[in-house]
C-alpha cells in the first residue's frame, strides 16, 4: 500500500537531475522526525514526461544545467499543476543570472505560467513550522557565494491561491544535501522548510 | 416576297419583343416579391444571417427559371410560328378583316390584289398589336413597380439584411430602431477590431453572448436608442450617442470577463473571452538527436520549420555551452543564422551551420542547442517558440576508449520508426482495399507486406544483439539479464529469443530507474526495441494469414516501443544516486526540536466550485419562465466562474444563453449546459492516491 507521502525527484531529459541525491532522505528524516505522517523511508525517481508524476503531490527538481523540457514533459507538468501538484524547483548554482536560472524560468514559463514573487507572509511559512520571515537563508547565501546575494523571496506560479510552482535561487540543494545522520551534529536542523513544503502540498 | 408578307414579318418582330418583355417583367417582379416578402419576414422574425444569405439568390434563381421555362418558349413559338398563326391571331381580334389576311398570307391569288390590299392596308394591326401588349404588361409592371417602391421607401439598410446580407448589420433591421425606443439593448452588435500586426480585418457579431477575440483587440458594442452604460470590470463607461444609436469603445479584456450593459429599463450581460496568440511552432530536423563528439572541429548542419498562427518575425538557432563539472560550471551562449521574416509570414524555413572550430570547446564541454522563433505580437508578446533541445557533448581523453563518435544521421530506431511507419501505411492501404480485392489477390499483397514486416524485424534484431556486443547474426545469441538460465549454455535458438524478449518487455519499467531490479541496464535500454521485436512478429503473423486489419494495432505498438526507444537514448543517465534508506521509527522516537504546529484548515472538498455553480443553475430555472433575459444573463454569469480549461461547459452555457435570449424551445440547450456542468470535474484520476 503506498504511504500516503513519498519524496519524488524529477528526472528530466536534459540537465543533471540527480545532483543533489541526498536531499531526498533528509527530507524523509525531518518529515519523520516532526510529523506523523505517514512517509515512505526512501525517496523515488520519477520522468518528468512520465504519467506517474502525478502520483507524488510533491515533486523536487534541481540541477546545475540548462532545463529544457521535451513537449511531453512540458504537457505532463502542466497537467500535474492543473491537478494539484506542487513542484518544488530549486537552482542549485545559487545564481539568478545562471543558465539553469534563466533555462529554467523559460521553461516553467511556457509549460505552467510566469514566476512572480510569493509573498514571505504566505501560508506555506506558517504550514507547519513558523517563519515569520519568509523562506529560511541557506549557508550559501550567506558566505556569498553564487550571485553573492541573500534572496528575500521565493518565486511560484499560483493556480488560484494554491502554489503550483514554488522556485528558490536559494540552493536548498546543496543545504540538505548531507546523510540525515549527521544531522545531530546542527545546532539547528537546517531542513524544517522542507516539512513545511510537505505539508503544504499534502493540504492544499 | 408580297407587302403583306412583308407587313406580316414587321408585325412578328414586334410581337416577339412584347413576349420577351412580358417575360422579363414578370420575372423581374417575382424577384421583387421574394424581397420584399423576405424583407416583411426579416421585420417580424429577424432572420438568421444564413437564411437572408439565400433570399436573393433564391430571388434570382426562380426569376430566371420563370424566364427559361416560360419567357424562352414563349418566344420560341412567337419566331417559328407559320404566317398564317400570326394572321389568325389579328383575324380573331379584328372580325372585320373578314380573313382577307389569313387569305393573302396562304393564297395570295384567290381574289384579286386590289381588294385583299385595301382590306389589308385599312385593317389597325399595328394598333391592335400595342393595345395587348400593353394590356399584357400592365399587371407585371404593377407588381415590379409596388415591390421597387416598397424597397425604395424601406431604409436602404434594412433592404441591404436581405439583398447584401453580412455580419454586423443587426441594427438596420426594419423596425428596429423603433423597437430601440423602447429598450435600447434589444438589439446590439459587437465590432472587433483586431490589433494591427495580426493583419485581421474587422468582424462583426450580431446579438452576441460571448465575444472572443485576441488580446490587444478593441472592442465597439452598438445598439439603437439611448441612455446606456457599461461596467467592464471596476470601469463604467458612458456609452456615446452615435446617429440614432449609441456606442461603447474599449480595449479588449486580457482575461475572461463580463460587460454589463445597463440601459433605462434593464441590464444585460456580454462575455468576453480573450484568445491568445498562439507562441510559434519549431521543428529542429538537424541535428537529428544528441551526439558525443570526439574533438570540436568541423561544422554542424543546422535545420529548423518555423510556423505561427499569425505571422512570425524572427528565428534562430540558439547554443548554450556549458563547461565544468560537479558544483563549477561555465555559460557562453549565442545565436546562430538569425532570420528575418516579412509581414504577414506564417511559415518559414530556417538554416545555418554551427562552426565546433569558433567556440573555443574543450573536452567535457556540452552544447545545448535549438532553434527559436519570435512572432509579431506587440501587445502582450512578442510570443517566443522553441524546438525540442539537442545537446553534442565533447569527448574526454578518458572517455576515449568508451566512446563511438557518431556521425549525425538518423539513429537506428529513428530509421525503424520511418519504416515500420511506412508499413502500417502500406497496411493501411490494403486494409482500405480489403473488400474490393479478390481474396487471393489480398493474401498475395498481405505477405508481401509479411515480408518487409520480417526484414525489419530482423533489422530491430541487428540493433538489438550489436548493442550487445554480439555479431549481427546475434539473434541466437543470449545476454546479461535477459532472464534467460545463464547455466544452460549454448545458443538461442528463435524461441528462446522471443521469451526473453517477452519477458523483458513484460517487466515493470519503472524498475532499473529505481535501482530496485537485478535487470541489467543494457537490457533495460533495449527493452523498448525487444517489446517492437515482439509487437512486429505479432503482425507478421496476422499479415500472413491476410488479415491486414489485426495486425494494424500490432505495427502501432511497435512504433510507440520504437519511439520509446528513440526517447531512452536521450535521459542523462549519470548512474544510479546513492539511496539511502530513512529508518522512521528511530527518527520518530528521537526529535530534536520542540514545535507548535500552526492550526490546519481541512481541504475543501474538490468539487465545491461545481456543486456551486450547480446550484447556481438549478436556481435560475425556476425564474426562467418569468424573465427570461436575466435568466440568460445568469446562465452568462455562471459562466464566467469556470475554468478556462472547462471549454466543453463554457459552449454550452454560452448556447444556452444564446438559446434563452431568443425564445422558444430551450429544454435541449439547458439540458447540455447542466450535464457539462455536473461532469466538468470528473478527471481526478491522479489525485486519489494522496486525497484520501
Amino acid at each position: 500500500m503506498m504511504p500516503d507521502f513519498t519524496f519524488a525527484t524529477a528526472q528530466y531529459d536534459s540537465g543533471d537531475w540527480d545532483s543533489a541525491p541526498l536531499v531526498a532522505a533528509n527530507v524523509i528524516d525531518s518529515v519523520a522526525r516532526y510529523t506523523t505522517i505517514d512517509v515512505a523511508p526512501t525517496g523515488t525517481i520519477v520522468p518528468l514526461g512520465s504519467r506517474d508524476l502525478l502520483k507524488y503531490p510533491l515533486v523536487y527538481l534541481t540541477g546545475h544545467l540548462p532545463v529544457r523540457f521535451s513537449e511531453v514533459e512540458r504537457r505532463t507538468l502542466r497537467d500535474y499543476c492543473a491537478r494539484g501538484g506542487l513542484l518544488f524547483v530549486d537552482d542549485h548554482n545559487h545564481d539568478v543570472d545562471g543558465q539553469f536560472h534563466r533555462t529554467a524560468w523559460e521553461e516553467l514559463a511556457a509549460a505552467v505560467g510566469p514566476l512572480g514573487d510569493l509573498p514571505n507572509d504566505h501560508a506555506l511559512y506558517k504550514s507547519f513550522f513558523q517563519f515569520p520571515d519568509g523562506p529560511p537563508t541557506t549557508s550559501h547565501e550567506l558566505n556569498g557565494w553564487g550571485d553573492n546575494l541573500v534572496h528575500k523571496h521565493l518565486q511560484a506560479v499560483l493556480r488560484g491561491d494554491r502554489i503550483a510552482v514554488l522556485y528558490s535561487s536559494k540552493d536548498y540543494s546543496s543545504e540538505w544535501n548531507y546523510h540525515p545522520d549527521n544531522k545531530r551534529f546542527l545546532s539547528v536542523d537546517n531542513t524544517k522548510f522542507g516539512v513545511n513544503l510537505v505539508v503544504y502540498a499534502l493540504t492544499r | 416576297m408580297s407587302p403583306v408578307q412583308e407587313r406580316v414579318a414587321r408585325i412578328r418582330r414586334r410581337f416577339a419583343m412584347a413576349v420577351l418583355a412580358h417575360a422579363v417583367l414578370v420575372a423581374a417582379a417575382i424577384a421583387g416579391m421574394i424581397l420584399v416578402a423576405g424583407l416583411v419576414v426579416d421585420a417580424l422574425v429577424a432572420l438568421p444571417l444564413v437564411v437572408r444569405s439565400a433570399i436573393a439568390p433564391l430571388a434570382a434563381f426562380i426569376g430566371v427559371t420563370f424566364l427559361a421555362l416560360r419567357g424562352l418558349p414563349q418566344l420560341r413559338e412567337v419566331l417559328t410560328s407559320p404566317d398564317e398563326a400570326v394572321a389568325l391571331w389579328f383575324e380573331r381580334r379584328l372580325p372585320a378583316l373578314r380573313y382577307a389576311l389569313v387569305t393573302s398570307v396562304e393564297a395570295p391569288f384567290a381574289i384579286g390584289p386590289a381588294a385583299l390590299a385595301a382590306t389589308v392596308a385599312s385593317a389597325p394591326l399595328e394598333s391592335e398589336l400595342s393595345a395587348a401588349t400593353r394590356h399584357a404588361l400592365r399587371r407585371p409592371a404593377l407588381a415590379l413597380g409596388a415591390a421597387l417602391l416598397v424597397l425604395l421607401v424601406v431604409p436602404a439598410g434594412a433592404v441591404a439584411r436581405v439583398g447584401a446580407p453580412r455580419a454586423g448589420d443587426a441594427l438596420a433591421r426594419a423596425g428596429a430602431s423603433l423597437r430601440a425606443g423602447a429598450d435600447p439593448l434589444a438589439t446590439i452588435v459587437a465590432r472587433v477590431t483586431p490589433p494591427a500586426y495580426a493583419g485581421l480585418a474587422v468582424r462583426a457579431v450580431d446579438e452576441p453572448s460571448s465575444v472572443a477575440a485576441l488580446v490587444g483587440s478593441r472592442l465597439r458594442i452598438e445598439g439603437n436608442g439611448r441612455d446606456v452604460r457599461a461596467i467592464v470590470g471596476h470601469d463604467t463607461l458612458v456609452a456615446t450617442e452615435q446617429g440614432n444609436g449609441w456606442a461603447v469603445e474599449f480595449a479588449f479584456p486580457q482575461r475572461t470577463t463580463g460587460v454589463r450593459l445597463v440601459g433605462p429599463r434593464r441590464s444585460r450581460v456580454l462575455v468576453l473571452d480573450p484568445v491568445m496568440d498562439s507562441v510559434p511552432s519549431v521543428r529542429l530536423d538537424r541535428p537529428a538527436r544528441d551526439s558525443v563528439l570526439r574533438a570540436p572541429r568541423g561544422a554542424v548542419p543546422l535545420s529548423a520549420d518555423v510556423g505561427d498562427d499569425l505571422g512570425l518575425a524572427n528565428a534562430a538557432f540558439e547554443y548554450i555551452v556549458s563547461s565544468g563539472a560537479g558544483e563549477t560550471f561555465t555559460f557562453r551562449s549565442g545565436h546562430v543564422a538569425p532570420q528575418r521574416f516579412k509581414a504577414g509570414a506564417r511559415a518559414g524555413r530556417l538554416e545555418g551551420t554551427l562552426l565546433l572550430d569558433t567556440l573555443k570547446l574543450g573536452p567535457g564541454d556540452v552544447i545545448h542547442l535549438r532553434a527559436v522563433a519570435w512572432d509579431r505580437n506587440n501587445v502582450n508578446g512578442p510570443g517566443v517558440g522553441a524546438s525540442e533541445t539537442r545537446t553534442l557533448r565533447i569527448a574526454r581523453a578518458d572517455e576515449y576508449d568508451s566512446v563511438s563518435v557518431d556521425p549525425l544521421p538518423p539513429t537506428e530506431p529513428e530509421k525503424n520508426a520511418l519504416s515500420q511507419r511506412m508499413i502500417l501505411l502500406l497496411t493501411q492501404e490494403l486494409e482500405a482495399r480489403r473488400r474490393r480485392l479478390p481474396q487471393p489477390e489480398l493474401q498475395r499483397e498481405s505477405r508481401r507486406i509479411a515480408a518487409e514486416q520480417t526484414k525489419l524485424r530482423k533489422r530491430v534484431g541487428e540493433v538489438v544483439f550489436i548493442r550487445l556486443g554480439e555479431d549481427n547474426a546475434g539473434e541466437h545469441s543470449h545476454f546479461a539479464g535477459d532472464g534467460h538460465d545463464h547455466g544452460e549454455e549454448g545458443p538461442l535458438d528463435a524461441e528462446q529469443i522471443l521469451a526473453a524478449a517477452e519477458r523483458a518487455a513484460n517487466a515493470d519499467p519503472t524498475r532499473m530507474l529505481e535501482g530496485e531490479g537485478d535487470e541489467s541496464p543494457i537490457v533495460a535500454i533495449n527493452r523498448p526495441l525487444l517489446e517492437a521485436y515482439n509487437h512486429m512478429w505479432r503482425a507478421t503473423t496476422e499479415l500472413e494469414t491476410a488479415s491486414p486489419r489485426t495486425a494494424i494495432p500490432w505495427m502501432i505498438r511497435a512504433i510507440e516501443a520504437l519511439q520509446r526507444a528513440r526517447a531512452a537514448e536521450r535521459i542523462y543517465l549519470k548512474g544510479r544516486p546513492p539511496r539511502v534508506v530513512v529508518d522512521l521509527a528511530r527518527v520518530r522516537g528521537t526529535g530534536k526540536d520542540r514545535f507548535a504546529p500552526a492550526g490546519r484548515a481541512a481541504r475543501a472538498p474538490l468539487d465545491a466550485d461545481r456543486a456551486a455553480r450547480l446550484a447556481r443553475f438549478d436556481a435560475l430555472l425556476s425564474g426562467l419562465a418569468a424573465d427570461p433575459l436575466a435568466a440568460a444573463d445568469s446562465l452568462l454569469l455562471i459562466r464566467l466562474t469556470l475554468p478556462d480549461e472547462d471549454r466543453d461547459a463554457v459552449r454550452a452555457l454560452d448556447a444556452a444563453a444564446t438559446a434563452v435570449r431568443r425564445g422558444g424551445e430551450v429544454t435541449a440547450a439547458l439540458q447540455r449546459a447542466r450535464r457539462s456542468l455536473a461532469g466538468a470535474a470528473e478527471r481526478q484520476d491522479g489525485l486519489r492516491p494522496w486525497g484520501r
